[in-house]
């Protein structure tokens, strides 16, 4: 009996190690998400808004970090069951994202390469290439959002 | 006997015309997003330039493009249901819809105004009010397109019905300023014409009109900056 109950809990625990519990991977997919808007906000400001203000380690800084939040491996905050609960908020991820995988995964990989080639662009600091490749980046954003995200 | 009376001043026939290919423009930049989102907002922001010139042009244009002309009162639709209506500019029933589109462009605009798309943008004047609000408003944005749509929609079938149930040609009237109307009809519309388009009149609604998207579109940023979180350069801290 006890080592049934352990089992179950080191199960339990190891599974929560890997995704956790419904709330939580949607917690950490939001915290994600809202730091990338951060991220590309700056990159924004520095390379599209105000190009006289940009400043290269800044906006590599920050490509960085966008590229480092996309090879994170976020797939694997999308478990079952994680259409419904609340993060810091009511999660807006449409159900069909589960049936609509490979869509999913060829929009999420079109971020991750557009993500890492920022970064690289960002590393040599030419401004209109950063420009072009933050537009992709932008682009590939929009393209999950269209698939699975509810609007507002 | 028909005679030609010109209904649509220039000026008003612009506004018309710049703001389909507008709003054509606002929809496919907002479709295709990407850097293309930054037109969104610059065509938003001409749209609603646009929509502030004909709130002023319904004041101070010429007879048929003034407000007081055409408001659908209950009176008036009573007489237009019941085929008693003359006139020679929007009848009743367009002028329904002449307010209803200008209403919703409104909702549209201004909500776009304070809206923020969840990537990199984020409107002119999205720094005077908090992100959840911004996001609710950015659902409003939404929202109100498809209302835009259906009173677009139903503009378009309006017209097609005039063309081919009426036999009202309304398009032509929109391009050249000019329609045939019976003689009768036309010497009231002379007899009660103000003086047309004034240069002076014309000059103030442009000046109204451009103040405001100046405003929106940099003027109050300027002079009442907000920066969150002081995104300059100078301003990095070492950690």
């Amino acid at each position: 009996m006890k080592k049934i109950a352990l089992t179950v809990l080191l199960t339990a625990s190891a599974t929560a190690a890997i995704s956790g519990p419904v709330e939580e991977q949607i917690r950490f997919r939001q915290s994600a998400y809202s730091f990338l808007g951060w991220n590309t906000g700056k990159i924004k400001k520095q390379v599209v808004d105000n190009p006289e203000s940009f400043n290269k380690d800044y906006v590599a800084a920050a490509a960085n970090a966008i590229a480092a939040v996309a090879n994170s491996g976020l797939g694997e905050l999308y478990g079952p069951g994680t259409d419904q609960g609340i993060g810091w908020k009511q999660t807006r991820l449409k159900p069909e994202f589960f049936q609509k995988k490979d869509e999913v995964t060829a929009a999420a990989n079109k971020f991750n390469e557009a993500a890492n080639g920022l970064a690289k662009v960002a590393a040599a600091g030419d401004k209109v290439a950063i420009k072009e490749a933050f537009g992709k980046v932008t682009e590939s954003c929009k393209g999950c959002h269209d698939l699975v995200r509810i609007k507002e | 006997m028909k005679v030609t009376v010109h209904i649509w001043d220039l000026p008003l026939r612009l506004f018309h015309w710049l703001l389909v290919v507008s709003i054509a423009a606002a929809y496919i930049t907002a479709k295709l997003g990407g850097e293309l989102i930054d037109w969104h907002g610059r065509i938003g922001i001409f749209i609603l330039g646009l929509l502030i010139f004909r709130i002023v042009w319904g004041f101070l244009g010429s007879t048929h493009a003034r407000f007081v002309s055409f408001f659908p009162t209950i009176p008036r639709l009573v007489a237009y249901l019941k085929g008693r209506w003359q006139g020679v500019g929007h009848n009743p029933l367009g002028a329904l819809s002449v307010f209803a589109l200008l209403g919703v462009l409104a909702i549209q605009v201004g909500t776009g105004l304070f809206a923020n798309d969840d990537i990199a943008y984020e409107g002119p004047l999205f720094g005077f009010i908090d992100k959840s609000l911004s996001d609710q408003l950015t659902g409003w944005h939404n929202t109100a397109f498809n209302f835009l749509l259906g009173l677009v929609v139903l503009h378009v079938i309006a017209i097609v019905f005039y063309r081919w149930a009426k036999k009202t040609n309304l398009v032509v009237p929109m391009l050249t300023g000019k329609k045939q109307v019976p003689k009768v009809l036309a010497e009231t519309v002379i007899s009660t014409r103000p003086s047309g388009v004034g240069a002076l009149r014309l000059i103030l609604s442009l000046i109204i009109s451009c103040s405001v998207v100046w405003g929106v579109s940099g003027g109050i940023s300027t002079l009442y900056p907000v920066d969150r979180y002081q995104q300059t350069a100078q301003a990095t801290p070492g950690f």
